[in-house]
């Protein structure tokens, strides 16, 4: 009894450490942004003004609703056909599989730079103006291999015979797909989703050099105010934008919470 | 009806193989072309590139400075990863065991959650706790347990620091699944059979594990290969790593044939590793 | 029936995707008010400036950011500069681009406010006619201290950071021009020297000073001063000047050799299509009023004559933004090296290798 006792709260201590190193950075960046100070990082005084210059800033707010959007379409996109080209190695034979692997590989090995710069060249051979959808393309793009790798690794591992079963039960291939393997997958589509969610809101080389004029995303602009010393402003509207989702995921918790509750 | 569904399924499986067609033609297939056409020619003055081919930028790798770099990166990729791995799996594992499913996705969203802020504001508060007048040292001294803050920045610990804290999701995330969707009944098995928790956890958490553990490595090694920002901001940008000498490449030193030709060899030296690493397992399906 | 409200439940998480997509074509097609495509350093413009324009004349101003000439160009190269209007490049890039015929002439007819420019700034070797580009903002690189620690008297030359005192204390720029500049001037060359065997010899010199370098920066100069992480080393006047606001115990100090300036202009790219609306933004900035508000906020030394009149007596009289002839005439502007630019890469290069 004892030791499960101690192995419990070891475990849970551990877990709460890990937490803890995750968050860390987040509190002091949090308390940052009630610093009074432009470029020191030592804690000087507290003050809002940060959060009263940030209210004031529309152009940021802008550019804050732009990645968050930017961040939503492509995670969607990207999982979708990421999935689908998971499924399609996993289960149907095609000719050019070895490539497929390759392409995948190549997409995900590519430093950024090189990413940004060969889409760069792609788009203006394309004669495309840069801009919001040579954007969204890219971000797809090189999300779309974390999707297939997560979703893939799930997928190894499934116990054949259920599609054979199904296949006999006379089930189509749609069917199975729909009712069978994304229920299966589920876990790890919605992890490929969060992870693509968080690539694209960080992405900063690949969406510097395909981005144009007039559409300005947070990565980028926080990357350019680094040389001015990025103010406690961005650290008011990180502050802002985690208490947002902290708020949202918790609701989200409690509305399911009652709807188990109430089924 | 029946014909309807026979006609979807054949052409769900139509469109899926059509689409990974399409799309990674257009954005892998003709980008790793147009990169690797690069690494071939030479640099122009005027223009970007030289339309002349030549191998010369490769046989430049061989000098000996470019293989310091590569070591170099290849060391700290390769220390990072197994630090988030170790770090990770313990608490993936513990997490994978709850019962609730519902805490378990909330747990998991909770990991998530932080990597939602910029990583480049976030790599500035662990600037600000590290530093000399930082809260580390602050905490330190105000204990009494050093008498002069530690030089903890512009260190390569600094920059291992930064690259396990960036990383460590993309190591929990997939290592995570993988462990969820193991069959707690084969542990349990091997408990009955008398196999002891070494036993059981060499032979059986992970090889069953692996495809996990392989995802999460691969996720974590390649831009710890590449990253440049956390090299030059916890590091003091004096260790030269492979991120900053491409970056290095492409924009101060304008030579993008330079540029290319590494992340060619990159590309092609981890395949290779790769390559062997999948002709060991040959008979376990791995991703590649 | 499930079958059909599985694919209506589909359909709709399609639409819904489509539609979040179509909201935001409304961007792009919000083109009934005249634009405007600024490229800029990121702390040049602030926002009240960009207002003030907008307000006055209707054009709306899309105002991207980049980090470093070199990012500037390659946009500029690839894209065939097209899409922006208005760019800030340092002098030494006007000079390539000039050459690559990257930019357009500018009109000075249409520009009202160009006569309080700083004959100084003008006429320069990047641009001998001032044809393509027009001086804006200018800093110089010089040493940098903290009394606290350090001794005016004794840290007057860039060769005083190579005393063996400095042993992992220093800060240095991060940019290879910067740096190579430092080491040729301690040996008596032009910072824009092409001679490979001045290079090769500055390079050597440099070698030497690696023990005593703590780190290469260029973006938090600022903070890493203030917070007293670094008490030695490089800086530019601008960042200097503003950082004594946070640290009043910094120093910065015009070497003895001699020092880089740093100058930023205003330039319109060939294939911008808004010329007349660029002309009137580069007028605009021109204005002294704009010119005095662009230096109080960013801390850079103005090159508008009429703009420094209107500064505060602390400002104006600054002897570190703006300092007397005897001094000025041991700055040097960078200018373009042509061919010898691999040369000096690769020395800094190896230099950071630790070779």
């Amino acid at each position: 009894m004892k030791t499960r006792l101690t192995t419990r709260l070891l475990k849970s201590a551990y877990i709460a450490f890990v937490y803890l190193f995750l968050y860390a950075p987040i509190f002091v960046l949090i308390a940052y942004s009630f610093n009074d100070s432009t470029y020191s990082l030592v804690w000087q005084q507290f003050t809002w003004k940060w959060y009263e210059m940030l209210l004031e800033n529309a152009e940021l707010h802008l550019v804050a609703y732009h990645s968050l959007i930017l961040g939503v379409l492509s995670a969607s996109f990207a999982t979708l056909f990421g999935t689908m080209v998971a499924i399609s190695l996993y289960r149907y034979p095609f000719r050019g599989k070895r490539l497929v692997y390759a392409l995948l590989f190549i997409l995900m090995v590519s430093p950024d730079i090189v990413t940004g710069i060969s889409f760069l060249i792609l788009f203006s051979t394309l004669k495309m103006p840069l801009g919001f959808w040579t954007l969204l393309l890219s971000h797809i793009a090189f999300c779309i291999p974390f999707v297939t790798v997560t979703v893939y690794s799930r997928l190894l591992g499934q116990d054949k015979n259920i599609f054979e079963a199904a296949k006999d039960l006379g089930a189509t291939e749609g069917l199975i797909v729909r009712k069978i393997l994304v229920p299966l997958l589920w876990p790890a589509i919605a992890a490929g989703w969060l992870l693509s969610f968080t690539l694209s809101l960080d992405d900063v080389l690949v969406s510097f050099f395909v981005n144009g004029p007039g559409f300005d995303i947070l990565p980028l602009k926080i990357f350019s105010m680094v040389r001015v010393g990025v103010k406690p402003e961005i650290n008011a509207l990180c502050s802002v934008m985690f208490i947002l989702t902290i708020l949202i995921v918790i609701a989200y918790q409690l509305v399911t919470w009652k709807k188990e509750k109430c089924t | 009806m029946h014909e309807y569904q026979m006609g979807k399924g054949l052409s769900f499986q139509r469109s899926a193989i059509a689409l990974t067609w399409i799309w990674l033609s257009v954005f892998a297939l003709v980008p790793s072309f147009l990169v690797f056409i690069t690494s071939l020619l030479t640099p122009g003055d005027s223009e970007l590139v030289r339309l002349q081919l030549t191998v010369d930028n490769y046989l430049r790798l061989f000098q000996p400075t470019y293989l310091r770099v590569f070591l170099r990166s290849w060391t700290l990729a390769t220390i990072s990863t197994m630090v988030c791995l170790g770090i990770a799996y313990p608490f993936s594992y513990a997490i994978a065991q709850m019962r609730s499913t519902r805490v378990k996705n909330l747990l998991m969203l909770l990991v998530i959650v932080p990597f939602w802020t910029s990583s480049l504001i976030r790599s500035y508060a662990i600037v600000a706790m590290i530093k000399a007048r930082g809260i580390v040292n602050g905490f330190l001294l105000w204990a009494g347990l050093i008498d002069q803050p530690l030089q903890l920045m512009y260190t390569d610990m600094a920059t291992l620091i930064g690259l396990v804290y960036t990383l460590l999701p993309l190591m929990i995330l997939p290592l995570y699944v993988s462990i969820d969707k193991l069959d707690k009944r084969l542990i349990d098995a091997a408990r009955d059979l008398g196999a002891n928790k070494t036993q059981i956890f060499f032979k059986v958490l992970l090889p069953l594990t692996l495809p996990g553990i392989l995802s999460g490595s691969i996720l974590v090694f390649l831009p710890a290969m590449t990253i440049f920002y956390i090299p030059d901001l916890l590091g003091g940008a004096k260790t030269v790593l492979l991120g900053n000498i491409i970056q290095n490449q492409f924009l101060a030193a304008r030579d993008w044939p330079m540029g290319a030709t590494i992340s060619v060899a990159l590309t092609l030296v981890i395949s290779i590793c790769l390559f062997l690493y999948s002709r060991k397992f040959k008979n376990q399906q791995e991703f590649l | 029936m499930h079958l059909i409200k599985c694919l209506n439940k589909w359909r709709l998480r399609i639409a819904g995707l489509l539609l979040c997509l179509f909201c935001h074509l409304s961007p792009v097609s919000a083109a009934d008010r005249e634009m405007l495509n600024v490229y800029t350093w990121s702390d040049f413009l602030p926002d009240a400036v960009i207002k003030q324009f907008e307000q006055e004349t209707g054009i709306k101003i899309n105002h991207s950011t980049y980090m470093s000439n070199e990012v500037l160009y390659a946009k500029l190269k690839t894209n065939m500069g097209e899409g922006y209007d208005v760019i800030m490049p340092s002098a030494y890039f006007v000079n390539r681009m000039v050459s690559q015929d990257l930019l357009q002439k500018i009109d000075i007819k249409k520009l009202k406010h160009v006569k309080y420019l700083n004959p100084e700034f003008l006429n320069k070797e990047h641009d001998p006619r001032n044809e393509y580009s027009l001086p804006f903002l200018w800093s110089s690189t010089g040493l940098v201290i903290n009394t606290k620690y350090h001794d005016k008297k004794e840290v007057t030359a860039w060769g005083n950071l190579w005393d063996k005192k400095y042993k992992n204390d220093l800060l240095l720029i991060d940019d290879v021009r910067e740096i190579f500049s430092m080491a040729l001037l301690v040996l008596g060359d032009s910072v824009n020297d092409t001679n490979p065997q001045n290079i090769k010899a500055a390079f050597e010199k440099l070698k030497l000073l690696i023990p005593n370098i703590k780190l290469f920066n260029t973006d938090t100069v600022r903070s890493i001063y203030i917070d007293e992480d670094i008490t030695i080393g490089m800086g530019w006047s601008g960042d200097i000047y503003t950082a004594r606001r946070e640290n009043p115990d910094l120093a910065f100090i015009y070497p003895e050799e001699g020092f880089v300036i740093s100058l930023d202009c205003l330039a319109i790219p060939k294939k911008s299509k808004n010329v007349v609306n660029a002309h009137k933004f580069i007028d605009f900035l021109s204005r002294p009023e704009i010119g005095k508000q662009i230096a109080m906020e960013t801390g850079f030394a103005t090159t508008n004559l009429k703009a420094v009149d209107l500064l505060p007596e602390a400002m104006r009289q600054s002897p570190i933004l703006y300092p007397d002839k005897e001094t000025m005439k041991r700055g040097y502007l960078l200018l373009d090296v042509g061919d010898a630019a691999p040369l000096y890469e690769h020395y800094f290069e190896r230099l950071k290798l630790g070779d």
